[in-house]
């Protein structure tokens, strides 16, 4: 048995998330950020915002990525993305779309914008809108030929489940009509508000194997075209993904208040106390922020996955899940098929389709 | 990708000015060997040829027959990748 000294710490994240606001235009099903979301008054500064890139790349950082919620909705967004190029950091902005102007578009762009992503909902129009609980659907495509003018990568993310996997197949190729650089199929991840919309949003495990040959054969048909990421559904597994890159290793996400979490949902387990870049360093909040410690290296780790040779691979999967599935962050995470609980996820995968979606008030 | 074409990086693609790797969306490529000699003269003007040329300026006692089949070779695997346009 090896044991991982909790104290060796990776010297720097490779990746930094930065939640600009909450605020969105959206009120999708599968949101999923926290019940509770931080308010416009305590949103860090453009001064902060500042400082906290700064110290990213001083620290080795190499990637940001400026979500939210919306990040349009920040008016100094051209401020912050300039702020994360003049720290030497790549600039990713995730995006509804809504409220992006052309004029808006050409000013992200001078000020250093380097990819954006495109959230999709579905194919079509009305059950589009119905995901995201607001008329946006027509407002992306017709996003989508004046992004393509200009010199930035582009990515199209579409998160399926029950309601839309069955139209997989058009939706890519729509996608390959709409020519982004990069392609995104992911599974709703069950946190936050999606949480509430579980049973509504689970796929039939015919939906799910009907999918996985249509995702293998456009991967190849793709090819120097469209690089096709596809994420595979946690609940569908027999093991555990190396959820973000591993705990502390490869992420530190700020959230619009400015606590720094390991994850994105590293709030619903109990007991973690989250730093905050106003009092601190990101430096130090990464070296000794107890959140960050919390389940670094392997010490916290059950026998099972301690003697488990996978845990070099998965660092012991999300222990987000294994909290919200099992009461207990330290367990295994009940998708890795040694988990005794592992039969609990045949139960919440029986998709109920008579369950009623629930919006974001 | 041949002898004749103008690669260039793709939007969003750019060499880290200290670090050894490309940054890309969502990731980085850790380059090794040759790769950031050839990769730091794709200018959107020079074809294959002219790169290879370039380097064999700079690598005088070089083989020219194998830097041109590693700058191909290079070229194209990053091409499949989507990093890399013609």
């Amino acid at each position: 048995m090896t044991q991982t000294n909790a104290a060796s710490v990776p010297s720097s994240p490779l990746s930094l998330i930065a939640e600009l606001t909450h605020r969105c235009p959206l009120h999708c099903l599968y949101c999923s950020n926290p019940l509770e979301m931080q308010r416009a008054e305590s949103e860090l500064t453009t001064e902060d915002w500042r400082r906290v890139f700064q110290q990213a790349g001083k620290m080795g950082v190499l990637h940001l990525h400026l979500t939210g919620g919306e990040p349009l909705a920040r008016r100094d967004l051209p401020e912050l993305i300039r702020a994360g190029r003049d720290a030497g950091l790549y600039v990713n902005m995730i995006t509804s779309g809504v409220g992006l102007t052309e004029d808006r578009l050409a000013t992200l762009v001078e000020a250093g914008l380097e990819h954006l992503q495109l959230s999709f909902q579905d194919l079509d129009e009305v059950s589009a809108n119905h995901i995201a609980g607001t008329r946006a659907h027509a407002i992306k495509l017709a996003l989508v030929p004046i992004l393509k003018r200009y010199p930035l990568a582009f990515t199209i993310n579409l998160v399926v489940h029950r309601l839309n996997l069955d139209h997989l197949e058009e939706f890519i190729a729509l996608a390959e009509e709409l020519q982004p650089d990069r392609l995104e199929i992911a599974h709703v991840q069950y946190y936050g508000w999606a949480l509430k919309n579980r049973s509504l949003l689970m796929p039939t495990e015919e939906q799910v194997q009907r999918s996985l040959p249509i995702v293998d054969a456009a991967k190849e048909r793709l090819k120097g075209k469209i690089h096709l990421e596809a994420v595979f559904p946690d609940y569908f597994g027999s093991f555990p993904k190396a959820c973000v890159g591993g705990w502390g290793r490869q992420t530190m996400l700020i959230d619009p208040a400015g606590q720094a979490l390991p994850c994105h949902s590293a709030a619903v387990i109990p007991g973690l106390q989250f730093d905050n870049v106003r009092q601190h360093d990101l430096a130090w909040i990464w070296r000794s922020s107890s959140a960050f410690q919390r389940f670094r290296g392997d010490a916290w780790m059950s026998e099972t996955c301690m003697t488990c040779p996978r845990k070099e691979r998965d660092f012991g999967g999300c222990r987000c899940q294994a909290f919200m599935l099992t009461g207990d962050p330290d367990a295994i995470d009940p998708v890795c098929s040694y988990s005794p609980h592992h039969g609990l996820l045949k139960e919440l995968r029986v998709s109920q389709p008579e369950a009623l979606p629930i919006w974001r008030g | 990708m041949d002898l004749n074409s103008t690669p260039r990086l793709a939007p969003g693609c750019r060499l880290h000015p200290t670090e050894n790797v490309l940054l890309i969306p969502e990731g980085t490529l850790n380059l090794t060997g040759p790769a950031r000699e050839i990769l730091t003269r794709l200018d959107g003007s020079k074809n294959v040829t002219d790169v290879v040329t370039d380097l064999l300026k700079e690598y005088p006692g070089a083989d020219a027959g194998e830097i041109q089949s590693d700058v191909l070779s290079l070229l194209n695997r990053m091409a499949q990748r989507g990093v890399i346009r013609a």
